[in-house]
C-alpha cells in the first residue's frame, strides 16, 4: 500500500525538519514505517499532488530527539534508547508517528526460556494476596489481588482495574488483547461472583456468563478458566445445590452450551487447573492438593461427554504419603502430563495408558529449601512453553529444556517472597512474589547484531 | 446582629486549568472542516498533512476524541448529501457513470481523511469501540446515497435492467458493472447480497423460468439441454466478469433448478429425443451432456440411472424371450453381447465410468439374462461355437480371449452358474472327443478364467478331462509301439476317460463288428496288463470312424459315427437287412439306431443306404438296401449324425432334473456347515445364510431348502426345538 511520491525527486531523498533538527533520509526508510503509519501518509502521492522541486521538503513539530532514535529504528531495525530519554516519552513520540508496535517487536525477541533477562520489577500496591498474574497476548498482563484484577498494557503501565462485584478473584484469563475474563468467588447469601468479560482497555464489563441448570439460571463459585481453538469458555464451577462440574460457553455469543456434571469419583467443580489440549481435543482438568486431600487429573471430551482418562493419588504407597502432586501440566506432545511435588520433585503421568501412576524423576530434588515458610506456603507451579518447562520453586523458577528436561537456567529476581503464581505469554514471562505483590517480568533480548 | 452568626471563612480549592483556550476545539476543528472541504473540491494540493495531524493529535490528547468523531460524522453526511443530489439528477445512461465517479472522488477523500485522523483511529477508536474513520464514512456513503430512496430503487433497476440485455444479446459496459458491484462488495458483503444479489437471483429465476417453459415446447431434449450448458457458461462468466466469486454457486443453483430439476422428468420422457432415444441411437454427446448437467441435480443422476436400468431391463426382456431368437443360441448371445458393448460404451463414453452406472447397467443385465432359464445352456453353446471353429475373420489368440472376456461377463451374470457348467462339461467333452477344438491354448485360457471366477471345484472335472486325453496319446503310443508288425486290419484310437470326470450316459455297449472286435480286445488286453485293477467300459456312442466304401467303381471314404460304422459294416456281407435284423446284430439302443439310420438313408446327398419305405421316420418294419448308386464329388464324404445342437425339450428335461439332483447335497452341506458353527438358527436366518453361501453358484429356492431341511431332520442331523418350533437345532 505504500506509494512513495513520485520518484525523479532527488532520487527519493526526503528532508525533515523535526522540531528544529534536520534530518535527511530517503522516501524507501520512511516506507518502511508503512502506508498506516503518519511518516507513510505524508510521503503517499495524494498529500504531495502540488509539491515540486528536486528534493522533498517536511516540517513535523516534535522532539527531535526521540526522532532520531525512531529513525534509527526505520534504518537498522534496532532500537537503543540513550539513558536521557525516558521511555514513557520515547512511547508517546512513537504513539504519535503510529510506530509504537515496531517499538514493542524491536524490544525484545521471541521468548527463549534460557536467555532471560529481568526486564522490570512492578511494585505492587494492592491490598491481600496475588492470587495469579496472567500474560496478554500483546505483552500486557493482568494481576489478580483479592477482589481486584490490576490490568497492565505491555509498557507497564497500569489500566484501570477490574472488578467483579468485589468479590474475591479466583483466576483471569485473556481471551484476546481487550478482552479479560474473571472468575470470582460467590460470597455466602450474596448470590454474586461468577464469570464476566471486561474491556481490558476501558474495564468495563462486557457480559456476564450465566449457567442455568434445567433452565434455571443458578448462582455458582467458578474455579479455573480455558478455553479452546474454537473459542469455547470453559470453567471449572460449584453451585450451590451440589451442581459441581464444568461450565462451556460461546466465546463469541456468550452463552451456555453445555454443562459437563462431574460423574462420581470425578473432582472438576474444585478444579483449580483446566488447560485445553489441542491434539487430542480434550480438557484437562486437575483438581490438587490441598484444595482436595488428595489429587485428582482427568481428560475431558466433551463431544460425548466422557472422562477419556484419569489418574487419582489415593492408595498410593505409605512411604509417598506425605508427598502430594501440587500442581500439573499438559506437555505440549500430549502425550504426558507433568507434576509437581511440594518437595519440588517433577513426576510424569504417562496420557496413553491409563494404569502406570507417576514416574517420579530420581535425584530431582532442585535445591534444598532454605526455610519452611511459617504462614503460607507457596507451592510450586508449572508452566510450558515451546519445548521448555518451568517450575517455579520458591523464590526461584527453574527452566528444563530437551527432551530429558535437563535444568538449563534458573531464574531469581525481586526479593519479594516466593513466588506464588508465574505464567507465560505475549513473548514475556511474569513472576508474582507472594510477600510485596510485586511482580516480575522477563524477557528475551534481542540477538546481538554480531 | 446575631453573635451566633460566625463567619466561617470559605476556602476555595485551588482549581489548576489545564486547558487555557476555550475556543480550542472549535479553532481546530475549523481548520479539519476546512480542509476536508479543499480534499472534496479535489484542491488538497495547498494542505499540510503535517499541521492536519497534528491538529487531530492534539485534539485526541486533550479528550476531545468523542466530540471530533461526532462532528467529522456530521460534516461527511452534509458532504455526502450534495453527492447523493448531484447523482440522482444523473440522467438515463449516465446514471450509473456519475455514481461510479462520486463513489471513486469519495474513496480518495475518505482516504485522505483517514490519514489526517489516523492517531484517532489507533487510539480513541479501540477504547471507546466506535467504527473507524474509513469504514464509518463507507456506511455513510451506504445510508445517505446507495440507500436513498430516489436511488436504491433506480440503482438496482439499472443493474438488472443492463444484465436482462446481456442476456438478450446486447453488448453493455462490463467495466462500469464490475465497478459498481465492487463498489457494493466494499460496502460490506450484506449490503452486496441484499441490494444487489438477492433480487438478482429473483429475477433470474423468472427469466430462466420463463425462457425454459418456452424453449421445452419448441426443442427436443437434445438442444433444450444444449441451451441450458450454454447458459450455464454464460452465467458463470458473467459472475467471473462482474459480480462476487460467491454468487456463482448461487446463481448456478437457479439456473439449474428453473432449467434443470423443474423440468427434468419432462425432459427424460420426451417423445423421441428423451433419455431412450439418445440410448437407442447412441447419442453419447447428447449423454454426455445429459450427465454433466444433471450431476448438479439432486435426483438428476439416479432418475437418469433408473430410467436407463428399466430400459435395459425391458429391451433385454423382449430380446430373452422372443422365440424367434431362441433358435439360433449363437445369434442370440451375440446379441446379449453386442447390447452389452453399446451401454458399456455409453457409460465409459457419456457416463464417464460412473461406478454407481456400472452397477445398474450390472444389476439390469443380471435380471434380464436370468429370465430366461436357457441362458446358462446358450452361452456355453456360443462359447462351444467360438472355440470350435475358431473366431470367424481373424482367429487370433487376441480375439479369442477378448470374446471369452466378454462372454465371462455374461457368465457373471448367471444365477445358475451350476446348470452353465453341466451343458459347458457336455460340450467340452464333445470338443475334445470328436478332436474339434480350435485351439488347446484357448480352451484351457477360458477353464482359467472359469477358475479364478469360481475357485478350484468348479473347474477341477474339467481339467481331469484334459489331462485324461494327455494320457489317453500316451497309451496309444505305447500299445501301437507293441503292436507293431500287424498293421494290416483297421486301426482304433481309444481315448480313457475317467469315470466321473465325463458327462457320460450309461450305455448298453453295441455289438462290434468282429473286426474292431479283435482290435479293441488287444487294446482292453494292453491296458489292463500295465494298470492294474481297472474297469473298461466302451463308450461307443461317442466314438467315430472313417470306413472306405466302394460303390459300383467309385470309392469312397465315409465318415461316420461308431454306430453308422456298426450298421455299414453289417452291408459288408448283403445288401438288405430289415430294422429287426439291424437292431438284433448291433444291439444299439432303438432312439440312437432310428436316428443314426435317418441320418445314413434319408439324408439327401448323404443316402448310402436306400429305405423301404421312403419316408422321413424309421419304423420297426422298414428295410434297408445298400445304395449302390449313391455317388458325391468328393471322396471323403462326412454323414453327419442328425444330432440337434440345442438340446431337444425331453434332453432339457432331464439335464434340469439332473441339475436339480446335483444341487440337493449341495444344499444339504451348506445347511449341516451353517448348523455346525452355529448350533440353533431359526428357519428364515438358515435360508439367507443358505442362499449366500451358494449364491455363486446357483439361487437356491427357499422350497427345496425347506425340503432339505425336512430330509435332514428325518436322518436326525437337525431337530426342531421342543419349545420354539420356528428353531431348528444341530444334532452333533
Amino acid at each position: 500500500m505504500c506509494t512513495p511520491a513520485p520518484g525523479g525527486r532527488g532520487r527519493g531523498r526526503v528532508r525533515l525538519n523535526v522540531g528544529g533538527r534536520v534530518f535527511q533520509t530517503t522516501a524507501t526508510t520512511l516506507a518502511a514505517a508503512g502506508r498506516d503509519t503518519m511518516l507513510g501518509a505524508m510521503l503517499d502521492a495524494s498529500w504531495n499532488a502540488a509539491a515540486a522541486g528536486d528534493e522533498a521538503d517536511y516540517f513535523i513539530d516534535r522532539d527531535p530527539a526521540c526522532f532520531a532514535v525512531l529513525l534509527d529504528l526505520l534504518r537498522t531495525g534496532g532500537l537503543h534508547v540513550p539513558p536521557h530519554i525516558p521511555d514513557a516519552v520515547l512511547c508517546r513520540e512513537a504513539l504519535y508517528y503510529g510506530l509504537l508496535d515496531r517499538v514493542r517487536a524491536a524490544r525484545w525477541d521471541d521468548f527463549d526460556g534460557d536467555r532471560l533477562r529481568l526486564a522490570a520489577s512492578v511494585p505492587g500496591r494492592a491490598p491481600g494476596d496475588g492470587t495469579a498474574v496472567r500474560p496478554a497476548p500483546d505483552g500486557g498482563c493482568c494481576v489478580a489481588h483479592g477482589g481486584a484484577v490490576r490490568v497492565y498494557n505491555w509498557m507497564l503501565e497500569e489500566r484501570r482495574p477490574v472488578y467483579l462485584d468485589h468479590a474475591p478473584v479466583n483466576d483471569a484469563a485473556y481471551l484476546d488483547a481487550s478482552t479479560l475474563l474473571v472468575a470470582a468467588r460467590e460470597r455466602p447469601g450474596r448470590r454474586d461472583g461468577g464469570v464476566a468479560a471486561f474491556s481490558a482497555l476501558t474495564g468495563e464489563m462486557r457480559h456476564r456468563f450465566r449457567v442455568a441448570h434445567d433452565r434455571q439460571v443458578r448462582s455458582f463459585t467458578p474455579g479455573a478458566l480455558a478455553f479452546d481453538q474454537e473459542c469455547s469458555i470453559f470453567a471449572s464451577c460449584k453451585g450451590r445445590l451440589n451442581e459441581y462440574g464444568i461450565g462451556v460457553w460461546d466465546g463469541t455469543t456468550g452463552e451456555q452450551t453445555g454443562f459437563f456434571y462431574e460423574p462420581p469419583g470425578c473432582a472438576l467443580g474444585d478444579a483449580d487447573k483446566l488447560q485445553w489440549l489441542d491434539g487430542t481435543k480434550t480438557l484437562m482438568a486437575a483438581t490438587m492438593f490441598p484444595r482436595a486431600d488428595s489429587s485428582f487429573i482427568s481428560l475431558l471430551d466433551f463431544r460425548d461427554k466422557n472422562v477419556v482418562w484419569s489418574w487419582c493419588d489415593v492408595g498410593t504407597p505409605a512411604s509417598l504419603e506425605d508427598k502430594h502432586a501440587v500442581h500439573a501440566i499438559a506437555m505440549e506432545d500430549g502425550r504426558s502430563i507433568c507434576v509437581i511435588n511440594q518437595y519440588d520433585d517433577l513426576g510424569f503421568l504417562d496420557l496413553r495408558s491409563s494404569a502406570g501412576g507417576v514416574r517420579w524423576r530420581s535425584r530431582s530434588k532442585l535445591m534444598s529449601r532454605k526455610k519452611v515458610h511459617a504462614e503460607e506456603t507457596c507451592y510450586p507451579k508449572l508452566a510450558t512453553h515451546a519445548g521448555q518447562l518451568f517450575a517455579s520453586t520458591n523464590d526461584a523458577i527453574s527452566v528444563f529444556t530437551g527432551p530429558d528436561h535437563a535444568l538449563t537456567s534458573t531464574l531469581r529476581g525481586s526479593d519479594g517472597g516466593a513466588i506464588c503464581d508465574f505464567s507465560i505469554g505475549g513473548d514475556r514471562l511474569f513472576a508474582l512474589h507472594n510477600e510485596k505483590n510485586v511482580f516480575d517480568v522477563w524477557e528475551t533480548p534481542p540477538p546481538p547484531i554480531i | 446582629m446575631n453573635p451566633q452568626r460566625k463567619r466561617i471563612p470559605k476556602i476555595e480549592p485551588f482549581k489548576h486549568r489545564v486547558e487555557v483556550d476555550p475556543k480550542f476545539f472549535d479553532k481546530s476543528w475549523k481548520k479539519l472542516d476546512d480542509a476536508i472541504r479543499e480534499i472534496y473540491n479535489h484542491n488538497a494540493s495547498g494542505l499540510s498533512f503535517e499541521e492536519l495531524y497534528r491538529t487531530a493529535y492534539n485534539m485526541v490528547l486533550h479528550k476531545h476524541g468523542g466530540r471530533l468523531y461526532d462532528k467529522l460524522a456530521e460534516n461527511l453526511k452534509g458532504h455526502l448529501r450534495e453527492m447523493g443530489k448531484l447523482v440522482e439528477a444523473a440522467q438515463g445512461g449516465l446514471f450509473l457513470e456519475e455514481l461510479q465517479r462520486r463513489w471513486a472522488d469519495h474513496i480518495k477523500a475518505l482516504q485522505m481523511i483517514r490519514d489526517i485522523l489516523m492517531y484517532m483511529d489507533r487510539t480513541f477508536i479501540p477504547s471507546s469501540k466506535k467504527t473507524p474513520v474509513f469504514e464509518h464514512g463507507l456506511e455513510l456513503w451506504r445510508d445517505i446515497v446507495v440507500r436513498s430512496p430516489k436511488i436504491h430503487g433506480r440503482l438496482v433497476d439499472t443493474l438488472l435492467e443492463l444484465i436482462h440485455r446481456e442476456r438478450m444479446g446486447e453488448m453493455i459496459n462490463r467495466g462500469l458493472m464490475r465497478n459498481t458491484t465492487k463498489m457494493l462488495m466494499e460496502l460490506g458483503s450484506s449490503v452486496y447480497q441484499d441490494d444487489f444479489e438477492r433480487p438478482f437471483l429473483e429475477v433470474s429465476a423468472s427469466f430462466y423460468s420463463g425462457e425454459s417453459q418456452q424453449c421445452i415446447e419448441r426443442c427436443d431434449c437434445g438442444e433444450y439441454l444444449k441451451n441450458a450448458e450454454k447458459r450455464l457458461a454464460e452465467e458463470s462468466e458473467r459472475v467471473s466478469l462482474y459480480m462476487d466469486a460467491k454468487t456463482a454457486d448461487k446463481i448456478a443453483n437457479v439456473v439449474d433448478k428453473e432449467m434443470l430439476s423443474i423440468h427434468m422428468q419432462r425432459l427424460f420422457l420426451m417423445e423421441n429425443s428423451g433419455l431412450v432415444n439418445m440410448l437407442i441411437n447412441d447419442k453419447h454427446e447428447d449423454l454426455t451432456r445429459m450427465y454433466d448437467l444433471f450431476k448438479r441435480v439432486p435426483d438428476g443422476h439416479s432418475t437418469i440411472r433408473s430410467l436407463m436400468a428399466s430400459h435395459v431391463k425391458e429391451t433385454g426382456k423382449i430380446l430373452v424371450t422372443d422365440p424367434e431368437r431362441l433358435r439360433d443360441p449363437v445369434d442370440f448371445v451375440q446379441r446379449l453381447l453386442n447390447e452389452k458393448d453399446k451401454y458399456d460404451e455409453i457409460v465409459s463414453v457419456s457416463f464417464s465410468n460412473d461406478k454407481t452406472f456400472q452397477n445398474a447397467l450390472n444389476a439390469s443385465f443380471e435380471h434380464f439374462i436370468n429370465l430366461n432359464n436357457r441362458s446358462p445352456e446358450f452361452i456355453s453353446l456360443y462359447v462351444d461355437d467360438k472355440l470350435r471353429k475358431g473366431v470367424k475373420g481373424a482367429a487370433n489368440e487376441e480375439d479369442i480371449e477378448t470374446v471369452l472376456d466378454k462372454v465371462m461377463m455374461l457368465f457373471r451374470y448367471l444365477q445358475e452358474k451350476d446348470v452353465f457348467e453341466k451343458y459347458y462339461k457336455q460340450h467340452l467333452a464333445k470338443r475334445l472327443l470328436s478332436g474339434k477344438t480350435s485351439s488347446d491354448e484357448a480352451e484351457r485360457n477360458m477353464l482359467v478364467k472359469l477358475k479364478t471366477e469360481c475357485g478350484y471345484q468348479f473347474t477341477s472335472k474339467l481339467e481331469s478331462m484334459f489331462t485324461d486325453l494327455k494320457t489317453s496319446q500316451d497309451t496309444m503310443q505305447s500299445f501301437y509301439a507293441n503292436l507293431s508288425g500287424d498293421s494290416d486290419g483297421p486301426t482304433i484310437s481309444v481315448q480313457i476317460l475317467t469315470t466321473g470326470s465325463w458327462p457320460t450316459q450309461p450305455c448298453a455297449t453295441c455289438n462290434l463288428p468282429p473286426e474292431i472286435l479283435g482290435v479293441s480286445e488287444l487294446f482292453r488286453a494292453h491296458y489292463l496288463g500295465t494298470h492294474n485293477g481297472r474297469r473298461l467300459t466302451w463308450q461307443t456312442n461317442m466314438g467315430n470312424a472313417d470306413i472306405k466304401a466302394t460303390f459300383g467303381d467309385r470309392k469312397h471314404e465315409l465318415n461316420v459315427s461308431t454306430y453308422q460304422m456298426c450298421v455299414l459294416m453289417l452291408f459288408n456281407s448283403t445288401d438288405t437287412l430289415t430294422y429287426k435284423e439291424i437292431e438284433q446284430n448291433t444291439a444299439i439302443p432303438p432312439v440312437d439306431l432310428k436316428r443314426c439310420l435317418q441320418s445314413l438313408a434319408c439324408v439327401k446327398g448323404k443316402n448310402v443306404l436306400r429305405k423301404e419305405p421312403m419316408s422321413k421316420d424309421i419304423s420297426d418294419s422298414d428295410a434297408f438296401h445298400f445304395n449302390d448308386k449313391f455317388s458325391s464329388k468328393l471322396v471323403k464324404v462326412k454323414i453327419g449324425t442328425v444330432v440337434a445342437q440345442k438340446e431337444s425339450e425331453p434332453e432339457k428335461q432331464e439335464t434340469r432334473h439332473r441339475v436339480e439332483e446335483d444341487r440337493k447335497p449341495q444344499i444339504e452341506a451348506a445347511i449341516v456347515r451353517i448348523m455346525k458353527s452355529r448350533r440353533v438358527l431359526d428357519h428364515n436366518s438358515i435360508v439367507t445364510e443358505v442362499t449366500k453361501q451358494l449364491q455363486a453358484r446357483f439361487l437356491p429356492n427357499p422350497v427345496v431348502i425347506k425340503k432339505r431341511i425336512e430330509s435332514l431332520i428325518e436322518r436326525e442331523f437337525l431337530e426342531r426345538d421342543k419349545v420354539d418350533r420356528k428353531l431348528y437345532r444341530y444334532l452333533a
